[in-house]
């Protein structure tokens, strides 16, 4: 393909993580500092060369229980450097990397970070159990003034009932699903950096309390304390890095109502952000060595399946059906770190970008999926899509 | 149409109620009376939901309230059991509903009338409101006698 998108003018440098766990004592701007500290050392770059910075979310989310905003112009500061390049969004975030690849492509900045910091662990055990979504604030703006005022009080119930709808057209199962949180179960068990490491079995799954139907605990990501962060880098400076990872494609499409409960379907969003993926790459779903899927809940997971190709509308659950596909040593193993369900909740993919670059770099250890060339990364935060190809430089 | 009746099934009160706009004053004021008020476009005569001040078809800036009323259809549901704030009665079931005589309206709101484990795709259902948070009126629809339940 002659054409030469933006997105390859870039690489990935570096990704860093504080530690991460159920609840951690120091604050969300330590671990923010811990996670940007090491996402620059794994760039094989100095804080000095950092010159752009980029936060999610930016100031809008403050609504929810346990979303750090660590705020940029502090970051900065405590890291005594200059930038000339500086993003903090909320609506827009397809992919963590989305816009400081925009910024590095077109010489903003030679060097950008990007970073995600959660205490929602801390939260949850502060208000004595998973909290509301919105619940800081008094009132439910925007698209929430449809949401919670009726008891749609969590994402849980906003995306359930297109679950339900799924399940029922297609005549998918409880006892199919199960295995995408078995799975990534399993491969937590290999990431010493996982939440939640035992075994899943089948009975646990469908024995599990309901926490709105058909979603039931084990389909919910874990609240997590942490910091993620990410070095964005020009192509160009690749003598300069460690182990720089390209990005081959990029894509975060809208399509159709951007709204919780006006979607025609939920599949649509992550359907048309895949087709112009891969309208922007010669490569093709056979090409994919290992899949970071967005995981807030195991039928997004669903969803980009089909959206992407690997399987056909309504075809997840019998693809993913005893596990064998999507575990390591299968076709395409599947949230390798344990992703979301078992890892922890990073959020916005930046523990799915994390877990890829790793994984082409082959620092996965114990999950290392054997000469991986090509990893999928995907995004999905209501109607905000995202979804990206990363190739071994 | 619609009423603004005392709810048979969990209470709704506890919650977090809407910031209400210059484009949504009217509906909220209207569900305070029990009436469903959805936008219609007078140009293209396209119906749709929340209002927005233009067409979402024609693009036409000149759209009125349209009162929705006749028996909704459940698009899907889920019956909710977590307690995400103190005092949430649970369980509740919450329903998509839309309305074969409005095409292109769709509301998410509660179901009573019926047990939340009867919630069913393509159940029909009745315009209603109950008692919500910060003394609005929430969509509470109301499940129709038959095909209600098993």
């Amino acid at each position: 393909m002659s054409t030469e998108w933006l997105e390859r003018r870039v690489v990935i440098s570096g990704v860093g993580q504080s530690r991460v766990g159920r609840r951690l004592d120091e604050s969300g701007f330590q671990l923010t500092l811990d996670a940007i500290l090491a996402a620059v050392a794994d760039a094989g770059l100095r804080v000095d060369d950092i010159d752009g910075l980029a936060m999610f979310p930016g100031g809008g989310v403050a609504n929810v229980p346990g979303y750090v905003g660590a705020r940029l112009y502090d970051v900065q500061d405590a890291l005594g450097i200059t930038t000339r390049w500086r993003e903090g969004r909320v609506e827009g975030l397809s992919l963590p990397f989305y816009g400081a690849a925009q910024a590095v492509a077109t010489g903003e900045a030679r060097h950008a970070v990007i970073y995600r910091t959660v205490k929602e662990g801390s939260a949850a055990r502060a208000a004595g159990g998973r909290p509301a979504y919105g619940s800081t604030k008094a009132e439910a703006e925007g698209p929430l003034a449809w949401l919670l005022p009726v008891g749609a009080l969590s994402p849980v119930c906003q995306v359930a009932p297109y679950a339900t709808r799924y399940m029922h057209e297609y005549g998918v199962t409880r006892e199919q699903l199960a295995w995408i949180p078995l799975v990534q179960r399993s491969h937590a068990a290999r990431n010493p950096d996982a939440v939640y490491r035992e075994a899943l079995t089948l009975d646990d799954y469908l024995g599990a309390r309901m926490i709105s139907t058909p979603i039931c605990l084990y389909d919910c990501d874990v609240p997590v304390d942490g910091s993620t962060a990410i070095v964005v880098s020009a192509a160009e400076a690749a003598p300069d890095l460690r182990a720089p990872v390209r990005i081959e494609s990029m894509a975060g499409v809208i399509d159709g109502r951007p709204s919780w409960e006006q979607w025609e379907d939920m599949g649509r969003v992550g359907r048309a952000t895949a087709a112009a993926m891969w309208a922007r790459t010669d490569l093709g779903p056979p090409d994919v060595d290992v899949a970071q899927l967005y995981d807030g809940f195991t039928i997004e997971v669903v969803w980009w399946l089909e959206a992407l190709g690997f399987c056909g509308t309504g075809e997840a659950g019998s693809f993913v059906e005893g596990g064998a596909r999507i575990a390591l040593g299968g076709a395409l193993p599947l949230n390798t770190w344990g992703g979301q369900l078992s890892g922890g909740r990073l959020h916005a993919a930046f523990g799915h970008t994390a877990e890829a670059v790793r994984q082409l770099r082959g620092e996965a250890g114990q999950r290392q999926v054997p000469g991986a060339e090509v990893a999928v990364v995907t995004n999905v935060g209501g109607y905000e899509a995202g979804a990206a190809l990363l190739t071994r430089w | 149409m619609g009423a603004l009746a005392a709810p048979e099934g969990p209470d709704a009160t506890v919650g977090i109620p809407p910031a209400v706009t210059e484009e949504t004053e009217a509906f909220w004021s209207a569900a305070s009376e029990g009436r469903l008020l959805a936008e219609r476009c007078r140009s293209c005569g396209a119906e749709s939901f929340p209002p927005r001040g233009m067409c979402r078809t024609c693009r036409g800036r000149d759209t009125e309230a349209v009162e929705v009323t006749g028996r909704g259809r459940v698009y899907s549901f889920t019956v909710n059991h977590q307690q995400w704030l103190p005092g949430l009665e649970v369980p509740y079931a919450l329903v998509l509903v839309e309305f074969p005589e409005h095409p292109g309206v769709r509301v998410f709101g509660r179901l009573r009338g019926c047990p939340a484990e009867a919630a069913r795709i393509d159940m029909e259902v009745e315009v209603g409101f109950q008692p919500g948070p910060g003394g609005f009126a929430i969509p509470s629809f109301v499940a129709c006698g038959e095909g209600v339940g098993r």
